[in-house]
């Protein structure tokens, strides 16, 4: 009995730092639906070829950590631009299915580009961080996910503070809530989506380094089935709200990695899929619903 | 030969799919569950021909209405969401049926052999064509036989009042309801054809390939389902029909000697695609463009003859 | 015919519409005015169900409707226009009619695949005589995207009638329109009693609601500051203050 509380609570904690990387990319999908009112279903795409532009680095410099993130970091970004110019910045504001079905071939550009330049082979992603266990009480923390953690936080925090305090962020935010009136105010409307790709596109390649840190390998395999929990994250989380993002993307970590210990891998993602359509039914706002206004 | 008679078969199934997609979109509604209504079909239909020895017509039915309930059952309540939302509980909807066929064992002695799903090996030996000496042709003849009467009913349906009060929907979601359209009828109709659509094609699926497994219908499939209609344009079927002899015939099959760079230029070409006729191939204007040339053509014998 | 008792709608904290009672009898025109955001749209989308009501309740013709789904009100004979435009942008003038006529009258869903030749025909005609009422006929098959304003208004118009309505809601229909159009307006309105329909008119134009309503009811923070006739009104010393408050702001 003892024992299996602690395999619970191992489980739970192992899940819950490892889900920082699915709640990166669920704020990542919140931030571009919050500034666009669209989906970019190739985000997660991205944010693993951002993972990956940091190990071409890796091939000619032994690079140190923090610089592998950045290089991660800047090729999200630079990704992520690259998507918002194909397929948003030429499609018409008023059209939504195009935008959509262009960012699926942007996905499929981005995983065939990869299965091309790697031969198909999953690539090893180095250990960012040493790897040892800390023993808290009776239980083992992997101390590799307690910096995927701590770094999630840090990037986040960073983004907040650009959202807050800077002045690209109070575009930004003004851009979501009123595109016309931002408009008129001066802010440029592309400019700002841009930024906003590049930001999202930034945190993503951190949650692509975080993802291949803590997996261990990269591989094009990746991109799909993280595409669809960062979704899962978002509508948990409430669309548009990034501390349900955050919260909804370490409930979703700690939930399937203790599905996974006690029913198996084969049932993890189904399960995943129940406690979705359970917040649907029970509350289709998500955890942090935007309050219900009048038009 | 025989190669083109494979690639008019899997051109007409995958129409059938892009076509399940193209009723549900007409009223707006982006669903990524389509792979997932086909790939109950494909088990159903499956599981009546190989386990209990149906017909493959008879099987094939009862898997489009059994695909058309579950659909009909997903309507409800994805009509509480809108949108983005509606594309991430379809997508995990159609997920959770793939994992439950990951999950599905259901197999029983046949002679000296277990016959059936079986979880992650999937479903094999679905070989009522074969085993009853259909040739490819006939085959090839009726899975387009579907296609067509299939085609012909959304063509009749599009052009019914049924068709413009659908569209009317997928416009103005308000507005239909204040011109006292029923939202949750013509959302739920919509849902549950397509899933009868996608279950016809999920059957004819699995007896065509003789071999379905849960990785077939995946988030992959679901994404083509939509990207038929989108490319295509939903002006018309025949744009469904179109995108998919572009996808399939040229894009999949036509462009094979490029070898890997195939399926690079696959996903630059939508891209592409979609900044260039974002309303989709044949969009209103192509079709308004088509049928003058039609009439002019007409117009044109008829004054040779006069 | 149409009854709002103690009809009550808050947004949070914010009273939007707050105890609201009202009456149009049958082939009335009750004009309904007041400030910006003092109410009006909130009322007119209550009384249509794009809203559940807070508190209060709604009668149409002795019923209780103030669950009914919305597109059941319209089958039940209550039509509207919205305040900006909504038609079906990508279908044809006619197919924005044919949409609205196609759903008059009918309660159940059954009649969706149905295609009673008879009852087409029927259709058919009504759809032409709305298009004539429109001035829409030789544009029948236009896209309405491509419409200009005024006729996208009248289009819109016709197509709340389309439904064959006995009361209809009109949310501001002369924003916008100048003032020949006003005129153009201010006929069919009239014309619509003429017919023995009720109407509901939330309008901001003085001289159209003053000219056509038989009673003008004034709202201001979500409550009904007065009632009466348009020359009662125009001297009532609330109103007046309501409105050069609104003024002040």
């Amino acid at each position: 009995m003892q024992a299996g509380i602690i395999d619970f609570l191992q489980s739970l904690a192992d899940g819950v730092l490892f889900g920082t990387t699915y709640a990166i990319i669920g704020i990542g999908f919140t931030l571009i639906f919050g500034v666009m009112h669209k989906l970019n279903l190739s985000f997660a795409a991205a944010s693993i070829g951002g993972a990956y532009l940091s190990l071409a680095l890796l091939a000619v410099w032994r690079a140190p950590s923090l610089v592998l993130l950045a290089t991660s970091a800047a090729g999200g970004a630079a990704l992520g631009v690259l998507v918002f110019l194909s397929c948003f910045r030429f499609i018409r504001a008023d059209n939504a299915l195009a935008p959509l079905m262009a960012t699926v071939g942007m996905l499929l550009l981005i995983d065939e580009a990869i299965a091309h330049l790697t031969a198909g082979v999953p690539l090893r992603y180095p250990a960012l961080f040493p790897d040892v266990m800390l023993d808290v009480g009776p239980m083992m923390v992997r101390s590799d996910l307690l910096f995927v953690f701590a770094i999630g936080c840090v990037a986040t925090s960073l983004l907040m503070w650009l959202l807050y305090r800077t002045r690209v962020g109070i575009a930004t935010r003004a851009v979501a809530q009123r595109p016309v009136a931002a408009a008129l105010c001066g802010i440029g409307i592309g400019r700002v989506n841009a930024t906003t790709f590049a930001l999202a596109g930034a945190l993503g390649g951190v949650a692509g380094a975080l993802t291949g840190t803590a997996v261990g390998v990269l591989s094009p395999l990746l991109t799909l089935p993280i595409t669809v929990k960062g979704l899962i994250v978002t509508v948990i989380g409430g669309l548009g709200s990034i501390p349900g993002a955050i919260l909804a993307g370490l409930l979703v970590g700690g939930f399937e990695n203790i599905i996974q210990h006690f029913r198996g891998v084969s049932e993890r993602d189904l399960h995943v899929m129940l406690l979705l359509f359970a917040f649907l039914v029970f509350r289709p706002g998500g955890l942090f619903a935007p309050p219900a206004g009048r038009d | 030969m025989d190669y083109y008679i494979g690639l008019a078969q899997i051109i007409g199934i995958h129409t059938l799919l892009g076509l399940s997609a193209y009723a549900v979109l007409l009223t707006g509604q982006v669903s990524l569950a389509q792979a997932g209504f086909f790939a109950i079909g494909a088990y159903v239909g499956g599981m009546l021909t190989v386990l209990a020895g149906w017909h493959v017509l008879s099987g094939m039915i009862v898997a489009g209405l059994v695909a058309g309930v579950v659909a009909t059952l997903v309507g409800f309540p994805a009509l509480r969401v809108k949108g983005l939302m509606l594309v991430v509980a379809t997508t995990a909807f159609g997920e959770a049926v793939r994992l439950f066929f990951f999950n599905f064992n259901y197999r029983i002695r046949r002679g000296d052999v277990l016959i059936g799903p079986s979880g992650g090996e999937g479903f094999r030996q679905i070989r009522f064509f074969q085993e009853n000496g259909w040739s490819t042709i006939e085959m090839a003849l009726f899975i387009w036989a579907i296609v067509i009467l299939v085609l012909a009913t959304l063509w009749w349906l599009d052009r019914s009042r049924a068709g413009t009060v659908w569209r009317a929907v997928g416009e103005d979601e308000l507005a239909a309801q204040s011109a006292g359209v029923s939202i949750t009828a013509v959302k739920v109709s919509a849902m549950g054809l397509g899933g009868v659509i996608a279950g016809l094609g999920g059957a004819l699926y699995a007896h065509n390939t003789t071999h379905i497994e849960h990785a077939q219908f995946g988030v992959v499939l679901a994404t083509f389902a939509i990207a038929y209609p989108i490319l295509g344009g939903l002006t018309s079927v025949l744009g469904t029909l179109a995108a998919v002899v572009f996808i399939q015939g040229f894009l999949v099959e036509g462009l094979r000697f490029l070898g890997d760079w195939r399926n690079l230029l696959f996903g630059a070409l939508i891209v592409l695609a979609m900044n260039l006729r974002p309303n989709g191939l044949l969009d209103a204007s192509a079709v308004a463009a088509l049928r003058r040339g039609l009439s002019f053509r007409r117009k044109g014998a008829a004054h040779a003859r006069a | 015919m149409l009854e709002l008792k103690g009809l009550s709608k808050h947004f949070g904290g914010v009273k939007a519409v707050d105890g609201v009672d009202l009456r149009v009898r049958k082939g009335e025109i009750v004009g309904l005015i007041g400030p910006n955001g003092s109410g009006k749209s909130t009322t007119v989308n209550l009384v249509c169900g794009v809203y559940p009501a807070t508190a209060g309740r709604i009668m149409f013709e002795g019923a209780d409707i103030t669950r009914l789904a919305p597109h059941k009100r319209v089958r039940g004979g209550l039509a509207r226009t919205f305040q900006n435009i909504r038609l079906f942008q990508r279908l044809t003038v006619w197919e924005n009619l044919w949409v609205a006529r196609n759903t008059a009258g009918q309660g159940e869903p059954r009649r969706l695949f149905g295609n009673w030749v008879g009852g087409q025909r029927a259709a058919r005609a009504s759809v032409e005589e709305l298009l004539e009422f429109a001035g829409l006929h030789s544009k029948r098959d236009m896209v309405t995207g491509a419409l200009a304003f005024g006729e996208q208004r009248r289009l819109e118009f016709a197509r709340a009638l389309a439904a064959e309505p006995r009361l209809l809601l009109l949310d501001e229909p002369a924003a916008g329109m100048n003032l020949e159009e006003i005129g153009d307006l201010r006929h069919r309105i009239v014309d619509l009693r003429r017919r023995g329909l009720a109407v509901l008119l939330i309008e901001h134009v003085m001289e159209l609601v003053m000219g056509v309503s038989d009673r003008i009811a004034v709202l201001n923070f979500g409550r009904k500051i007065a009632e009466g006739s348009p020359a009662e009104i125009q001297a009532h010393p609330d109103v007046q203050a309501a409105y050069l408050g609104d003024a002040e702001v």
